[in-house]
């Protein structure tokens, strides 16, 4: 690149790097020097410095591991259940979204409703004697599952977030199909390509590269996911549906514990940023071979 | 154009003032009764004489929601957005190095009694004016006790049953003079899980999710094992008998089927709900359910919880007004604060709906108007109790360590003693 050029690009940048320093340089210094002290809200002027100690009490924690494995597990399984399911949706209503364009408003309206009051709503119908799911299950079968307990309460907000965020998928993924070539859809239909062929050895290739982001998009969401979750049962009996976010909630605010709150930010953003550089790297290897 | 200029230049300054200048802003409790109660009282003390314009009161409300969280964070930044603030008696600790303590008149002692000027003291101080009191009823249904204490065949089987669960043969009894034993027999009895013909879904409900909140219901039941979290040299007693007997009764009760399988996400108001489906024959509750669960079933009646082998005991705390050491306008806010803790606003306070814990002639001179509050001060003063550490710093923390490890223990994923050793850990943690 010319040096004028490099010059030009510098000063051009400038005003959103100044901004971007403004807005985020200071919390993020804020975070670091709480996170290296010994910090509650009654030493919030003066914590006191003490290194890494915040950090080695997050990684002895069990309950750091156990809100860690809980966002993987479930960022994992809603993300591919919403990608799966969004990619069927997509696929198997595109002639009828093609002839009815308004049904897309009708597929995408879980998504308008806050992950909050979404929870809230869950937590009045899935009530044994309030909500109208077991209200019928007892009339009907004389018996209703606990959605809430403890055996069955990851199942039941893997499903909650699943039916709220297919329809990000679905749109993702819809739009991407609606833009597919159809000359090469048709030219495999004229050789006399049966449909599941068609869609496995031609579609579904063309439309990974979208898969991926909404699958990336989903898993981050579902990583960090607190609001729906947290109206609906709190961290759960003895914490298991404790995710990140709501360990990182409790201990500051809850507990009044700040330096290992952000101590766990911090941990929680490195390891993201590593695996993420990482994605990026092997994305560039792969398109370079 | 002079005359826009000056327009705008008027128009500007408006909107660059601050608020009018300082009167006495409070900070309550939103949307409840103690709203409705606040804000009369502060209506009756606008309008004394002897009240200065700047020294009038004015109320000021966030939401519920995460309203002690966003209050610490106010107090530790030093706002001086309120000049006297809610406090409750879990929170003072935590609140007090942002408060000053205050004094009362000299008629507080008289109008609420020693132990309910206790919920707002810590290290000695006086913190806070008391509002309101929460203890807790045990609410069962007469209709269905009275059933059962006519009917001989069901006597037999309630023997069966304590026998069974319980380990000891268990006769029905008034509710007056139940035990906790007592209570688990009735529990069990009445649950279609273990007697098919109960007339109620659950014996039971109980509060088991992980909010601290539902450790301080919880807390009346070891407490009359002699359970406290402290002895008086400050060594921690979490490992004792008495937490042990109320735990295992409580999981036995969950483990049968006397709550609701979903106990373990059940709070306030999905425990209320569920008595008021009248699938239920006998909880626990705050006082403050009492006009809604008696409203949805008239049967129902409110007494002392169960007494155990130390006594009839139930947790109390109180919600109360105190005032911010960053406070713009301390004497005036002081002077209502003193105002507040005298008869006149007490009972002012009680008529409008408040449910402040009153003692002797006062809450006497309530009795036709609010029978509740005569019950109320009568259960406080009788059995009352604040565990040892409860007020301290860290109370609220430790209600929420022990909420994770209990709820933890009755939803199985651990077992009693990791509970306890957990928890005794983080205790130790936070109050040593």
């Amino acid at each position: 690149m010319p040096r004028h050029t490099r010059r030009e690009t510098a000063v051009l940048a400038a005003p959103l790097v100044l901004f971007l320093l403004a807005i985020l340089g200071f919390p993020v210094i804020l975070s670091v020097v709480y996170g290296l002290s010994e910090t509650t809200f009654q030493t919030l002027r003066s914590p006191s410095f003490t290194g890494l100690d915040n950090f080695s009490r997050v990684i002895a924690d069990d309950r750091f591991w156990q809100a860690a494995w809980f966002s993987l597990r479930f960022g994992v399984i809603t993300a591919v259940l919403q990608c799966a399911l969004g990619l069927f949706l997509a696929v198997y209503l595109a002639p009828l979204i093609a002839r009815h364009g308004w049904t897309v408003a009708v597929l995408i309206m879980p998504m308008v409703v806050a992950p909050a009051m979404m929870g809230l709503m869950y937590r009045l119908s899935l009530h044994e004697f309030a909500g109208p799911i077991p209200h019928y299950m007892w009339q009907w079968f004389g018996w209703s599952p606990a959605f809430l307990n403890a055996r069955n309460v990851f199942a039941t907000v893997v499903v909650a977030e699943t039916l709220q965020w297919t329809p990000f998928a679905f749109l993702l993924l819809l739009a991407a199909y609606q833009t597919l070539p159809r000359d090469v859809a048709e030219a495999a239909r004229v050789d006399g390509t049966r449909p599941w062929r068609l869609f496995w050895k031609i579609e579904l290739p063309l439309l990974m590269p979208t898969l991926w982001i909404a699958l990336f998009i989903r898993f981050i969401d579902g990583f960090r996911v607190f609001d729906n979750i947290y109206t609906l049962v709190g961290s759960g009996p003895g914490g298991i549906t404790t995710s990140m976010s709501i360990y990182i909630y409790e201990a500051f605010l809850r507990q009044g514990d700040i330096g290992r709150a952000l101590a766990a930010a911090i941990l929680l953003f490195g390891a993201a940023f590593t695996l993420l550089s990482l994605a990026q790297r092997l994305g560039r290897r792969r398109r370079a071979a | 154009m002079t005359r826009h200029r000056l327009t705008g230049a008027a128009l500007a300054a408006a909107l660059l003032a601050g608020p009018a200048a300082a009167q006495v802003t409070v900070l309550g409790w939103p949307g409840g009764p103690e709203e409705t109660a606040l804000r009369a009282v502060a209506e009756m003390y606008n309008a004394r004489e002897d009240v200065a314009d700047e020294d009038k009161v004015e109320l000021l409300f966030t939401s519920r929601d995460g309203f002690f969280d966003k209050l610490q964070v106010d107090l530790a930044a030093g706002s001086t957005a309120f000049d006297a603030n809610l406090i409750a008696t879990y929170s003072i600790g935590r609140y007090a190095p942002f408060m000053e303590p205050i004094t009362l008149s000299d008629e507080a002692q008289d109008v609420f009694g020693e132990t309910v000027l206790s919920t707002m003291q810590f290290d000695g101080e006086q913190y806070g004016v008391p509002t309101d009191l929460s203890l807790h009823f045990l609410y069962y249904r007469g209709d269905l006790i009275e059933a059962l204490l006519a009917d001989e065949a069901a006597a037999e089987l309630y023997g069966d049953i304590s026998e069974e669960f319980l380990g000891e043969r268990l006769a029905p009894k008034s509710p007056e003079e139940w035990t906790w034993d007592d209570f688990a027999a009735n529990a069990l009895y009445f649950s279609q899980s273990v007697n098919p013909d109960s007339p109620t879904r659950y014996g039971t409900v109980i509060q088991m999710k992980n909010l601290l909140f539902n450790m301080m219901v919880f807390h009346s039941w070891p407490r009359s094992y002699g359970a406290d979290w402290m002895d008086a040299e400050g060594a921690l007693t979490m490992d004792s008998a008495a937490w042990r007997e109320a735990l295992e009764t409580a999981k036995l009760l969950y483990d049968a089927g006397a709550t609701p399988p979903d106990s373990t996400s059940y709070e306030y108001a999905e425990a209320n709900t569920a008595f008021s489906s009248g699938q239920v024959a006998a909880m626990v509750q705050w006082n403050a359910a009492a006009t809604e669960l008696t409203g949805a079933q008239p049967e129902t009646v409110a007494i002392a919880p169960p007494a155990g082998p130390e006594g009839r005991f139930t947790h109390i705390h109180g919600l109360g007004l105190g005032l911010n050491a960053a406070a713009e306008n301390k004497d005036g806010a002081r002077a209502f604060l003193e105002w507040l803790s005298t008869e006149e606003a007490a009972l002012a306070y009680a008529r409008s709906g408040g449910a402040p814990g009153l003692a002797g002639d006062t809450a006497q001179a309530l009795a036709d108007e609010r029978p509740d509050l005569v019950q109320v001060g009568d259960y406080a003063s009788n059995y009352g109790f604040v565990m040892n550490g409860a007020t301290s710093e860290s109370a609220l923390s430790v209600y929420e360590a022990q909420a994770q490890e209990f709820t933890g223990y009755w939803a199985g994923t651990q077992d009693l003693d990791t509970a306890i050793a957990n928890v005794t850990a983080s205790m130790d943690e936070l109050l040593n």
